[in-house]
Parts: structure tokens; sequence; C-alpha cells
């Protein structure tokens, strides 16, 4: 019934979808998997109207349909749950599930509240979930908040005449064992209601869950198979082009770490950030803090790079307490931070590749505040080589570098300084394959080197491969340790049980 | 070739186009001695808008220059005679303080530039109604020439008002291209949390670009005095829309990052052309701030960088 032929999709320097071909039978749940990168956010982004694309057709019941924005596409019957969940969370449920809708319930210009519970309270229904409508959102858990994401794109049932495609962008992420089986089951009852896309890197619950899965790479669709011939290995050797196992993460690089201490939190707090957090980090030592969105990971980070002062505790960095918190100081002392908006926080658009990597050590390459450009400019000669960066030369603006020539450059920013305090928030976001694979040679070169490593990682199968430690958090405050020596790693749902 | 690529290369082809229709128009225009005195007239703006470019070249903006320029017209008037030519180091060193208030109250209190040095533009006005009485005050013609004769006159044909000018623009142009200060500068109009994310101090960096602005409308306002022999509260009125149109024509866009001050020079001669075409089409004093309001709202909606703005416009 929806279907897309020879969809293309193109942006400046990438052709993000090639000639995809892909269809919606009612009542099926269609898997999309693929890397980041592969082209997955781009096709959905054009699938529930966000993208209009460059060619192809899109039809609805053999009917050419274009959307000029995701509201058209509901019309439409195109439901999206999001992610990042796209809730209101100041409102209450019912005010979300019908925001952007609650001209149905004005009466004599008011809103009738009773009407629109009793309104909320079918649709909560749908989902089996039995809260009261006028609870606010944001003291829900967040395996409730998807359901409301979910009941709320169900709304359009009675509001179109059409069936239902609904997306699921990563809807188990964060969620425990037993919450995904629930979730499920539902999807499953509710095929009678809608058709689904699910989009998951989880491969096992995309084969549990679909009837037939899409495979795509590089922007491409590279095979579609049902769920009776669906076999983890051979998707993921067609996802990735090869085979992915303990080499992927380079395990078998993973050295035993040092004794000295780099950092040391001693039951650190930071208001309602984070609270009472204790370890060390020592030389050579991945470290990767787990938890949820807002768990208090960031601000840990932001801490030691002397952005977020701690109400409470006592931070030493080398063997020095510190006192004053501010950036330049952690960075005197040796802490790099490569932050998770590579875009806007890790590089500035609109500087050359030189510019940036001295842009926090400019003290080295200036006399009395005048720049010598000669010493910067073959710095980065040095690095775009040694890293491998590919940029025609030093005076090329970073802006216009694929994203993981950009880590790059953040990258060689730090070490170039001499930085041996490292960290990464999310170093992998948005890059392909390739270019992961180098950021995950670069930390485990980093390691021999003898640099710490705290590390939020962008998914939990990366953070078990590359850490030695990992510790988990949830809503600010410490909840386990676990030590992953090679070949005797944490498992993905002995962190999840502890971070929900 | 699309408008992209086109962009920096805009204001150069705004000058060129706008002298040739002026030019066309009256070519008394391409007289050059009539365009030597036209562009060193111009000077006192032309530092105003140097100075506004290191504001808006970080992001921001700064709205005091004008009224900082009249509190300095009354300064230099009334303290010439106590102080000689010391007054003019009064003037520099107020202009600093008030643009690092301006800056101080941007940063650490998270009041908007647009807002902060409004603020204290009135404060700089209210300051110098206050030490004027409100009137009209004159310099000792004497002593004027005394300490500040040296401002005005030829050297060998170059009127000394454009070697002053030239001077501060080598100099603003070296703060920006060559020290560490400039580039920090750069990085925080570009991209303001990569600064953070790199260590920058970042409240420093504004705080002293809102200095610098307020020093340079500083010495604007102790040129235009000298020029004038006297000062009052609305001596400048008038400045503020053509340095700002000064430096956007130029290329400077109010996101910041790119542009500086050589871009500022093209745009003040824009402004130049522009005027003095007004002035042959007859065009009435009192409609010319119309004109350049239209001219500040084009330059504003082809210069600025809708990416940085993400989507929110307020």
């Amino acid at each position: 019934m929806y279907e897309l032929r020879k969809v293309d999709k193109k942006f400046p320097g990438v052709h993000a979808l090639k000639a995809v071909d892909f269809k919606v039978n009612r009542g099926e749940i269609v898997g999309l998997v693929g890397e980041n990168g592969a082209g997955k956010s781009t096709l959905m982004k054009v699938i529930y109207g966000a993208y209009q694309p460059d060619g192809g057709t899109i039809t609805i019941d053999g009917t050419a349909v274009r959307f000029q924005n995701p509201r058209q596409a509901m019309e439409h019957g195109i439901g999206m749950v999001f992610q990042e969940q796209s809730l209101i969370t100041n409102l209450t449920v019912m005010e979300n599930i019908f925001l952007g809708y609650e001209a149905q319930f004005v009466k004599f210009g008011v809103i009738d509240w009773k009407a629109m519970a009793e309104a909320a309270r079918r649709q909560l229904a749908k989902v089996k979930l039995d809260i009261n409508p006028a609870t606010i959102t944001s003291e829900l858990s967040f395996a409730q908040r998807q359901l409301i994401e979910l009941a709320k794109v169900l709304t359009l049932e009675e509001r179109i005449d059409g069936d239902l495609v609904i997306l699921l962008d990563e809807p188990t992420s964060v969620l425990a064992k037993e919450e995904v089986e629930l979730l499920f089951k539902l999807v499953r009852e509710l095929t009678n209601r809608a058709s689904f896309i699910f989009v998951s890197h989880r491969m096992d619950e995309v084969l549990d869950l679909s009837d037939r899965i899409y495979v795509m790479k590089d922007g491409e669709v590279v095979d579609v198979v049902d769920h009776d011939a669906a076999e983890v290995d051979a998707i993921q050797h067609k996802m990735v082009g090869r085979d992915v196992d303990k080499e992927y993460y380079r395990e078998q690089k993973q050295q035993p770490y040092g004794d000295e201490v780099l950092v040391s939190f001693d039951t650190v707090s930071a208001g309602n950030r984070y609270k009472d957090i204790s370890f060390d980090l020592h030389r050579g030592e991945v470290l990767c803090l787990v938890g949820t969105e807002g768990s208090g990971r960031e601000a840990i980070l932001r801490t030691i790079f002397g952005l977020q002062t701690p109400t409470s505790g006592q931070v030493t960095i080398k063997g020095q307490p510190i006192s004053s918190f501010n950036a330049r100081a952690s960075v005197d002392l040796g802490v790099g931070y490569v932050p998770r908006e590579r875009k806007v926080e890790g590089i500035v658009a609109g500087m050359n590749v030189y510019e940036n990597m001295t842009l926090s050590q400019m003290q080295n390459y200036s006399n009395a505040g005048v720049l010598r450009t000669g010493e910067e400019k073959s710095l980065a000669r040095t690095w775009i080589e040694r890293l491998a960066i590919k940029t025609p030369n030093e005076n090329k603006d970073c802006g216009g570098l694929s994203g993981g020539n950009q880590q790059k450059v953040v990258l060689a920013k730090w070490r170039s300084g001499g930085s041996d305090i490292i960290l990464l928030d999310h170093p992998t976001r948005g890059l392909d394959i390739g270019a992961k694979e180098d950021v995950y040679e670069m930390i485990r070169a980093m390691c021999d080197d003898g640099a710490g490593i705290i590390l939020v990682a962008d998914t939990l199968e990366e953070a078990i491969g590359l850490s030695h430690t990992i510790l988990v958090v949830k809503d600010g405050e410490f909840q386990k340790r676990f030590d992953g020596r090679p070949g005797d790693k944490p498992s993905l749902y002995d962190l999840v049980h502890h971070m929900i | 070739m699309t408008l992209e690529t086109l962009k920096p290369y805009l204001p150069w082809i705004t000058l060129f186009v706008l002298a040739g229709i002026v030019g066309a128009a009256n070519p008394a225009f391409f007289n050059p001695v009539g365009l030597v005195a036209l562009v060193a007239d111009i000077t006192p703006l032309f530092i105003m808008a140097l100075g506004m470019t290191f504001a808006i070249y970080i992001g921001g903006i700064d709205l005091s220059v004008q009224q900082m320029a009249n509190l300095v017209t009354v300064i230099a008037t009334v303290y010439l005679a106590q102080f000689g030519i010391g007054v003019a180091f009064v003037c520099v060193i107020v202009g600093f303080l008030f643009g690092a208030i301006s800056g101080f109250i941007t940063t650490r209190l998270y009041v908007p530039s647009f807002v902060s040095t409004l603020a204290m533009g009135f404060v700089a006005l209210s300051g110098a109604k206050f030490l004027s009485g409100e009137r009209a005050l004159s310099m000792d013609a004497t002593l004027r020439d005394q300490s500040f004769g040296w401002m005005f006159g030829n050297t060998a044909g170059v009127p000394h008002e454009l070697i002053i000018a030239g001077v501060l623009l080598f100099i603003a142009w070296f703060l920006q291209k060559r020290t560490t200060f400039g580039r920090a500068l750069k990085a925080v109009g570009s991209g303001e949390l990569a600064a953070v994310a790199s260590g920058l101090n970042v409240d420093r960096i504004k705080i002293l670009a809102f200095a610098i602005s307020g020093m340079f409308a500083a010495i604007a306002g102790l040129m235009f005095s000298v020029k004038l022999s006297g000062g009052d509260a609305n001596l400048a009125n008038g400045f503020l829309l053509l340095a700002i149109v000064a430096v956007l024509v130029g290329g400077t866009p109010l996101t910041g990052g790119v542009g500086g001050v050589v871009n500022t020079v093209i745009g003040t001669l824009i402004v130049v052309v522009i005027r003095a075409g007004m002035v042959y089409l007859e065009i009435d004093a009192t409609q010319q701030q119309m004109v350049f309001g239209i001219v500040l709202i084009a330059a504003i909606a082809l210069t600025i960088d809708r990416s940085k703005l993400r989507g929110v416009v307020k």
C-alpha cells in the first residue's frame, strides 16, 4: 500500500539515498537496518515528510503523494515515534497526545478538559497504559513516555480515512528486556490497526519483530530479507560489507591500564546533575560512563573540563586538588574535550584546519600574542599526515570536511598539545563505519601513549567493546561498576538492567 | 554562479556598481580632489564603524557607539582647557571602560548585547547631558589648535584624517589577523561553543571586543568634536545607523565570524557613495535615514547566516 520507487536524495557532498525502493504492506512490520550514515534516517525523514526527495515517486494505494512537511504526511496516515522523544515534558499527558489538534475539544472558545481527558483515556487504552491523562509527562518513566508517543501517533486513526504507517525509531534503545517484550507484543497486536516500520541497530530485535527486513548501506537498499530467511550474521555482513566481531572494537589491542591515577572523583556532587560520584581514571584506561540521556554523564565530563562546578566532594587531577573550575585550568592540566556536537562544539566551521588545531594551545604558537602562523601550519601538516586526515591542505575550512575528518582534527588538536586526559562524548556519532574504526584505533593508540580516556559512547555495544571499566549512572547516581577485560565483557542487558 | 559563491564579492560589486551609477549621473563625482574630501569627511564615522566591527564580528552588536561619541564630544570640550592633549587619553579610557561594562553585562549577567549596549548608551547620553548642562559647548580655538591641530590639514596632499584612519585601520587589522586575540574573536564569532570547548576564556574575549568598540567610538567622538570645535549631547546623532550599515554592507554579517575590518572600509565607502548619490538626487536630509534603513534591512537579509540561527528568531 505504501511504496517508494527509485527515491533519490542528495545533500551537498553526500548522495544520501540512491534510487531506493521501499514498500510496506497493510498490517506488516518492516525492519530497517543499516550502520549510522547508511541513509536510514534520511529515508525515514523522506517517509514522514521532513525531507522532500529529489527524484522518484511515493505512492499510497497507487496514488502519488508529495509531502511538504510532516503534518501533511500525518494527514496521509504516516506517523513517527521519535527516538529522542518529542513530548513536551512540562505538559500533561493529554495535552501532549492532542498537541496541535486541540480544536476538536474547544467549546465556546475554551477547551473542554473533561472531553480531552476522556479521549486521551481511549488513546491510552490502545497502548494498554493505565495512567491519569492529567499526569505531567515528566513524572513518567522513559518506557511510559514511549508508549504515549505511540498513543499520540495512533490518534491519527480517528482523524484520517486511510491506513496508518507508523515509524518506530530505535524504540528499544533504553528499555529493559521485559519492557522490550511488552512493546513488541503491543506492536504485534496493533498490526490490525497499522503497519510499522521498525528501525533499530539491535539486530536480534529486528529479526524477532519484523516480517521483512530492509538492509541499507551507503544510501542503497542492499538486501530485502524475509523473516524466515533472516540470519544475524548474514545481515550484519551486508550492512558493514564484512564480518563484525571483536576486531571491530580493537579488543585485541586493549592493554591493562597503569597504576598512576589521572583523575579522581571523591563523592563529588553537582546540584541535581549528579550525586556522590567516585571513581579513579588511570593512565591507559578507557572508562565508560553509561546511562540514559540526562543521567548525569555529560555533567561529569563537563566538571572535569571545568565547565560545571561541583557543589561538594573533591576532584583531583594529576594529584592536584581542584578548587576553581574553569576550562583554561583544565586544559593546562592536560584535559582535552571532544564534545558530542562535533559541528558546533568540536570544530569551528569557518575556521581552517590549522586554526582549529591550535585553538586550544595558541600560547604555544605566539610571541606576546602575535601568532607564528608558519609553525601552526607545519604542525597541521604533521598531524594531517599522521592521522591521514583527508583535506586538500591545512588552509581548508573545517566545516567542509567529512565528519570523520572533522573528528580527527578535534583529536589532533588535543593530542598535538600533549593532552593525556581525553574526554570523549559520543565520538563516533554520525560517522560512517570506516571513520568509526579510525576513532577506535585512535582510542587504543592514545591509551598506548599513556592517556586516560573517559568515554560516553554512542551505543552500548561500543561502550562494552572499548572500555576497561564501565560505570553505570542513573538519575545522577552511581549504580554499578563493571570491569571489561577482553573476552570477559559484560552483556548488553547487564547494563540496561541498571540504567533504567 | 550562485548567490552563495558570489557573497564574498557582493560588497565590492555593490561599491563599484553604485559608484558607476552615481558617476554616470554626475561625472564630477570622480574628481579626485572632491573624492578625497568626501572620504576624509566621513573619517569619524569610519572609525566608529571600525570599532563596531569587533562587536559584530563576535556575533554581538554595540548600539551605544553614537551616545558614546556624544559623551566624548562633551568630555573633550569641557576638559580640554584642563588636560590639553591629555583629554584624548581620558576620552579613550572612558570609551574603553563603557564598552567593557557593556561586555561585562552581556557575558556575566546574560543580557543580550543589543540591550546591554542600548542601556549603556542611555547612561552615556545622560552623562553627556549632565556634563554639558544640555547646552552646546564650544572649544577655545587656540587651545584646540594647540592640542589637536595636527588632526586636520594636509601632508603631501593627503588629509591627516585619512592618515589617522589608516593607522587605526592597520591596528585593527593587525589585531584581527595576526594576534591570538583576533583568532579567538573569530572562533567566538564562528562557533562560540567550540571556542568554549577548546578552553578559551570566551567571556574575557567578548568583554575586550566591546571595550575596543567603545574605545573606537570615543576616538570617533573626539575627532568629531575637534572638527566641529565643540561638544553637545546630540552632536553625533545620526552616526549609529550609518555605522551599522557600513559594517553590514561591508560583509560582516550580524551572525559574526566572517568579514572583518577590511570589509568595513568597503562598507564605509559604499555609505559615502550612497550619500553622495542622494545629495546629487536632491533627496532631502529628512529622507536619507529612510534610505539607509532600507539598505540596512537589505544588507542584513543578504548577509546573515541562517544556518547559525537554528530556525529560531525572536
